[in-house]
């Protein structure tokens, strides 16, 4: 199989800012926000599609802190969801309001408000005049439920709100019936839902604390790992492409993985995966040949310049020198006036000093003269071989010696293999190495005159000695020769096989996380094993009702083979011969919110909404219940701890307690 | 009543969280804290929290797959602590440096100096 994938490094296109029409701004049109962990998708109650569909994620680029104080400081702009364009450009900068499948961060919960109102055109003065469906995580805690209702009721002044979990909105977009067992994979969590005759039974529900990006990070971590090289080159995003593209749930884990140990099932289906790279055309293609010519060319260069200099220096030295000569044939005319002149300009002292500077010079132009006779013809001097080894010219002989010298690199390597691993084993005691080693050198002792006639006596110290011997030496230098000959004539790869993954049982691997979180250190329970689990919770009648009605959705579950797998799951922990179905949602990503917008049109919204008085009446953390909602209950005042209580408060109970009397 | 930011639209009455660059943040509860909070309180019987729905621990016993390829793993290199699955890899995983050794160990979870 030799069709390499190609990453496609998808990039994500700004959100446009939507019309706000007078139908929605008069209309009182509810606004459905899926407020998920991965996305948030957003739309209008009428429309059939969600308008928004971006990554729940903002980054907040950092303050430029070496600037001076004198400028003031230039903060860029956040850019929310679809405005980051290159995810990974800002990796380490991206935040989210999440924490697993829970808001908690509301700063990153209203700019994403901030985002989500802008883009949809609002320009209403002072509120956002529209009902909203939220989503939210099954069993929220009601600390992050109030600070919701906070965020939407006092900052944006909706009129009112209503809260729905996702994965029920799923289930009843689909239509299946009232009663099931809803298995929602998400990006940070799995939950399973039992739902009986329209009612959600919360108590019995689970959540495995993994999901989507746990499984991102697994496969991000293990290709790091196994290709070291290209730790930069293996980013989140282009696993979460591999992720969503070339992985799959295996049938049987088992057996699959049994199937890779087959190395020509490996060959067979092996993917591999095609990183960017560079073509590194200059340095590699040109090669020893066209290296050695620019080194040449470059020697060449250096040469002309030096010449230049030296012609110079020459013609300079001349100069000077017919100029000494002239002072020196002023003196021999007899005119000492003009020589005492002239020597005084050329900072001589006398005419000993006038004598020696022309000695000087006069040597000085000599030596330049020979040593430009010499570079005039250095070819003869440069002419020596580049590399002790030299490859035939021919290219059947360049092949046989291009094998003969692989043989021998390979032959040296493996015997500085034994010998070291023989060094390493006669250290340590008990072994045959050691043995040996004791052997021998009772048998030196024992040696008698005849020690030492001939030459190969002496290599038994080479046996015995713990230390790198004169042998190893000799075997690193031809190695390094060696090397060096393979790398320079070896024909190189093409790089771009240096820039593959291979994936064999990764892509079964990461998703079978869902299966056995045990595989990452997590010590829960399996998809698998908590369906048991749930099941075990109800009576016969009502496990069949489950059993017939498991329902897959959230993104998680899109992987292939997910619903061929948990219905092979189901029919070794059903009972022999009973029935059960899985039911794949119609569109997993997008049923939440699908469901949600048939909620918000239907008659009985007004009803389920929490309003404004409502809001300011009952606090916070209030929720009316509706079929896909979560339950209510009161957070309690918490325990006053009476022991710790002020001396004052103490005396008046005990003063009651004399009124009983 | 918090700062206001540069950026205000006008559907917004006040900016209810965000906080001016430059002053004090506000801390936010990190979901441990908030559950940690949540437990404290007296409940009634019938409540269902975030902590009680987590999945049972699993009692099935935990098969052990190559550190590095992923295959059954009927071995572990004493030395190193990887699971291996043959010859071949044990020769891999005696030369793998300390890091990536490490960098496996930690993808396991089996970091803790116990284990």
């Amino acid at each position: 199989m030799d069709n390499v994938l190609v990453l496609k490094d998808y990039k994500t296109v700004p959100d446009i800012v939507h019309e706000y029409e007078p139908t929605l701004k008069f209309g009182h049109i509810p606004l459905v926000i899926d407020n998920g962990s991965y996305q948030c998708r957003v739309g209008w109650s009428i429309n059939d599609e969600p308008h928004l569909i971006f990554k729940n994620l903002i980054a907040r680029p950092r303050k430029d802190r070496c600037k001076k104080d004198a400028e003031p400081p230039v903060t860029p702009p956040i850019q929310i969801g679809n405005d980051i364009i290159n995810i990974e450009a800002v990796r380490f900068q991206l935040k989210t309001q999440f924490d697993k499948n829970v808001v908690t961060h509301f700063e990153v919960q209203e700019l994403v408000c901030d985002y989500i109102f802008s883009h949809l055109g609002l320009d209403s003065d002072g509120c956002v005049p529209h009902p909203i469906v939220m989503t939210e995580a099954f069993v929220t805690p009601n600390y992050s439920r109030q600070l919701m209702s906070e965020l939407l009721f006092e900052g944006y002044g909706v009129p009112a709100l209503s809260y729905g979990i996702d994965s029920i909105f799923s289930f009843y977009k689909n239509n299946i019936g009232d009663s099931g067992l809803i298995v929602n994979c998400g990006y940070h969590t799995i939950h399973i839902i039992p739902v009986i005759r329209g009612k959600v039974i919360a108590e019995h529900a689970r959540r495995i604390n993994l999901g989507g990006s746990e499984i991102i990070s697994y496969l991000h971590k293990l290709l790091q790992l196994k290709y070291p090289v290209h730790v930069n080159a293996i980013t989140m995003s282009r696993i979460e492409e591999i992720l969503h593209e070339h992985c799959s749930i295996a049938l049987d884990y088992q057996d699959e993985i049994k199937k890779w140990a087959n190395p020509d099932y490996y060959d067979m289906y092996v993917k591999k995966i095609q990183l960017p790279y560079v073509q590194n055309t200059s340095s590699s293609t040109l090669t020893a040949e066209q290296q050695k010519e620019r080194k040449k060319e470059m020697a060449r260069r250096l040469l002309e310049i030096n010449a230049r200099k030296r012609e110079e220096r020459l013609a300079e030295d001349e100069e000077q020198l017919q100029q000494l000569l002239a002072i020196q044939d002023l003196i021999e005319e007899g005119d000492t006036d003009e020589f005492e002149e002239a020597i005084k300009t050329f900072d001589i002292k006398s005419y000993a000093d006038l004598q020696r500077q022309i000695a000087i010079v006069q040597g000085r132009i000599d030596k330049n003269k020979q040593r430009i006779a010499a570079a005039a013809n250095p070819e003869e001097v440069e002419v020596r071989p580049s590399g002790r080894m030299q490859p035939p010219q021919d290219p059947e002989a360049f092949q046989t010696w291009l094998a003969e010298t692989r043989a021998k690199y390979s032959e040296i390597v493996s015997r500085r293999e034994a010998r070291r691993a023989r060094r390493a084993a006669m250290v340590r005691r008990r072994t045959a190495a050691a043995a040996e080693r004791m052997r021998v050198i009772s048998r030196l002792a024992a040696a008698g005159d005849e020690f030492g006639n001939q030459d190969s006596d002496w290599d038994v110290y080479k046996s015995i000695s713990r230390e790198a011997d004169s042998d190893s030496d000799a075997d690193g230098e031809r190695l390094l020769e060696l090397e060096e000959a393979l790398r320079e004539h070896e024909p190189a790869p093409s790089s771009s096989l240096h820039h593959q993954l291979h994936l064999a049982i990764e892509p079964y691997r990461a998703p079978e996380l869902m299966f056995q979180p045990s595989m990452m250190g997590n010590p829960e329970a399996g998809l698998a094993e908590s369906m048991e689990y749930v099941f075990k919770h109800f009576s016969a009648e009502d496990q069949l009702l489950l059993a017939n009605n498991v329902f897959l959705t959230g993104g998680c579950s899109q992987f292939p083979g997910l619903k061929e797998r948990l219905e092979k799951e189901l029919l070794e922990m059903r009972p022999f011969q009973s029935t059960h179905k899985v039911v794949m949602a119609g569109d997993p990503s997008l049923d939440a919110w699908y469901g949600a917008r048939d909620f918000a049109g239907s008659n009985d919204f007004e009803s389920c909404c929490i309003t404004k008085e409502d809001y300011y009446e009952m606090g916070g953390e209030y929720l009316k219940e509706h079929h896909a909602s979560n339950r209510y209950y009161r957070s309690p005042p918490p325990i006053v701890d009476n022991t710790l209580a002020p001396a004052g408060d103490a005396n008046v109970v005990k003063e009651e307690i004399v009124v009983d009397c | 009543m918090t700062g206001e930011s540069e950026r205000t639209y006008c559907f917004k009455t006040e900016n209810k969280f965000i906080v001016k660059s430059g002053c004090k943040k506000r801390m936010w509860r990190s979901l441990k804290q908030i559950l940690v909070a949540d437990r404290a309180l007296p409940w009634t019987e019938d409540a269902v929290l975030y902590y009680s729905i987590n999945a049972p621990p699993t009692f099935k016993p935990t098969k052990k797959y190559s550190d590095i390829s992923g295959l059954p793993a009927p071995y572990m290199d004493r030395h190193s602590k990887l699971y291996y699955s043959n010859a071949e890899e044990f020769a891999t995983v005696r030369n793998l440096p300390m890091d990536i050794t490490a960098g496996y160990l930690q993808l396991r979870g089996a970091t803790t100096i116990v284990g």
